[in-house]
């Protein structure tokens, strides 16, 4: 009885102990699981059972209004992809964890997008807050459903570090800027840029990247002089291809700069009517200077200042001496006149304060 | 001078003015007019030319903006064609009624006169020039400001309808003007400073200014100190006494008498 009776409680005790060092197992190994990195891709555990089925070429699904939607995974591109060995499916598609997966609450595949892109916030915080200055986000709250979400230029699965391709960037604008990229592809800078030029601007070098701004604003108009003398005011990138670099200070120093630089001085947000780089050069077409279709080339320049100067003849674009510096060479008469003047006055000026001087002394010394 | 006047006394019996008229009130008006409209041009367009410089930018903005500052250049310098016609418009009514008194045409005699101030005040002649209505100086920076406003009104023209100019001129030569206009600026406007203000303002000779462009007067000592060859007109002294003709006024005698 006695025996029987120690016997049993040894086993309820080591029972107890085996309890307490489950639960202790338990609590410590729960946190452990939640810090530890998403296990490698190597371990095809985690992914395995949802590639399984969307591995399948043939599944798809259909939204309420109509849209198709394949659900076939594309494994290696994903893999290439920079997420490839860091996201599982669920890190996203949290929401499959169960099966039969949930239907989502949304009418169509677009609608589907726009509830799942805010996922990316998660990890690309800051990113994400800069398109929430964008013109695409504007568009987006105004309710304009293809407004590009991170997924439109990036895409879901294969996304790969857009920045190193130029080519890409381009390309990803052009999904839905169709009728830009093909001016831009015609444009001194887009040629060269399918010529694989690392030096030419390409659409994020002039619109920015994740913030864009409207480009039909005062400030962007009145911004897009730094914009092009971000490179063509700078003597090494521009000796390179043997462009002038003065072409800002030029246009600064005559009538039309003025005005638009006082304007960028003042910091007011008057819409300037005075011409920028753009207005001559063109936008997204911008031609070298000595292309035939060139807006700027001397045979079509009247046609540009006539624009703004609907009653000019053909003397009056040499009016305007064409980003040069006068020399003996280039608007000699300017030149001349220039040199006249650097010389007089400071003759005239030395000589009024001689007279001054000489006529204080005899004033002194007659005193 | 004590001589002089006592060759007054001695000549006349008349009370002699103590004060000179040295400008009419509608010449004065002239020149304030054209005081207004320099500064005011020089205000509104050497910013324009020193577009870089921080103080223009202050100008500017205090202005409201270029636009205005532009609006206000274009309101003076029509102003500024108008004070110059007028008074071209003046001198040829004068020349009409015949009352034209050629006291700003230059003659050799200015030059000569120019010359011989250069020494005398450098201490190589002890012959002081003596001067009529208007000085060499004077004369020369009315001339001055004649050319000034003919090249700053008709670059300033070219600058303002440049789709004219260039019906008829090459387009270069709005760029020359451009230049031109900003040149001539600068040379009129520190021409101005250091001569002008030196003449009228801070010259020991007026300090602290010359009164005669306000109340029109000019003294009696100043007169025959500056403009003696003028106070001997207004006089009717033909000759002054042989110790003084022979140093000073070698050829007073032989300028021709104005007319009214």
């Amino acid at each position: 009885m006695n025996g029987r009776k120690w016997g049993a409680l040894l086993r309820l005790l080591l029972a107890a102990c085996f309890a307490v060092a489950v639960g202790l197992t338990l609590v410590r190994a729960a946190p452990v699981a939640q810090s530890a990195t998403p296990p490698s891709p190597s371990e095809q555990d985690s992914n395995a059972s949802c590639l399984r089925c969307h591995l399948r070429p043939e599944i798809a699904m259909t939204f309420p209004n109509g849209d198709a939607l394949s659900l076939t995974f594309d494994e290696q591109a994903y893999r290439n992809s920079v997420h490839g060995d860091k996201l599982n499916c669920l890190d996203c598609h949290e929401r499959n964890r169960r099966y039969p997966h949930p239907l989502p609450e949304v009418s169509g595949r677009r609608e589907y997008s726009q509830a799942q892109y805010e996922l990316c916030k998660r990890c690309h915080f800051k990113n994400y807050t800069l398109t929430l200055d964008s013109v695409h986000f504007e568009a987006l709250s105004k309710g304009f459903a293809y407004a590009p979400l991170c997924t439109d230029c990036h895409t879901a699965h294969a996304a790969t570090p857009i920045r190193e391709s130029r080519t890409q960037i381009a390309q990803a604008c052009s999904k839905c800027h169709e009728g830009i990229y093909e001016e831009y592809s015609s444009s001194i800078h887009g040629s060269a840029l399918r010529e694989e030029n690392p030096d030419v601007p390409v659409c994020t070098t002039c619109h920015g990247v994740h913030n864009i701004p409207s480009a039909t604003t005062a400030s962007f108009r009145l911004d897009s002089l730094n914009l092009c003398a971000g490179c063509h005011a700078d003597k090494e990138l521009m000796d390179k291809y043997g462009i002038s670099s003065n072409v800002l200070k030029t246009y600064l120093d005559d009538f039309h700069g003025k005005t638009v630089g006082f304007y960028q001085k003042e910091g007011t947000d008057i819409w300037p009517d005075q011409p920028v780089c753009s207005d001559c050069h063109g936008v997204h077409d911008i031609k070298a200077v000595d292309d035939p279709e060139s807006r700027v080339i001397k045979e079509n320049l009247l046609t540009t200042c006539r624009k703004c100067h609907p009653d000019a003849t053909t003397n009056f674009p040499s009016a305007w001496l064409s980003h040069y510096e006068p020399s003996l060479d280039k608007a000699t008469l300017v030149y001349l006149v220039k040199t006249y003047y650097r010389f007089l006055i400071p003759f005239m000026v030395g000589g009024l304060v001689l007279y001054i001087m000489v006529d204080l002394w005899r004033l002194a010394r007659n005193r | 001078m004590a001589t002089i006047e006592a060759h007054r006394e001695g000549m006349r019996e008349v009370p002699e003015p103590e004060e000179f008229l040295r400008f009419t009130l509608g010449q004065r008006l002239e020149h304030w007019v054209l005081v207004f409209t320099f500064v005011a041009l020089v205000t509104t367009g050497l910013p324009q030319k020193f577009h870089d410089a921080a103080p223009s930018l202050w100008v500017i903005s205090a202005l409201g903006g270029i636009d205005n500052v532009r609006l206000f250049h274009r309101i003076f310098a029509t102003l500024f064609i108008f004070e110059s016609s007028f008074h071209l418009g003046a001198i040829g009514a004068s020349v009409v009624l015949k009352r034209f008194t050629p006291s700003m045409i230059p003659t050799p005699r200015d030059f000569l006169d120019a010359f011989d101030w250069l020494r005398y005040s450098v201490g190589l002649s002890s012959r002081r020039p003596e001067f009529g209505r208007y000085d060499f100086r004077q004369i020369f920076e009315y001339w001055g400001i004649v050319f000034g406003a003919v090249i700053m009104i008709a670059t300033g023209l070219m600058l303002w309808f440049p789709t004219y100019v260039t019906r008829v001129l090459p387009g270069e030569f709005v760029a020359a003007a451009k230049e031109t206009h900003s040149g001539e600026a600068l040379l009129a406007f520190l021409v101005i400073v250091i001569w002008h203000l030196y003449s009228v303002v801070f010259s020991p000779n007026v300090f602290p200014l010359d009164q005669s462009m306000i109340n029109g007067k000019i003294s009696r000592e100043r007169m025959i100190e500056e403009h003696l060859r003028e106070y001997m007109r207004l006089m009717g002294i033909k000759e002054l006494p042989a110790h003084l003709s022979s140093e000073s006024v070698a050829s007073g005698a032989a300028e021709k008498p104005p007319d009214g």
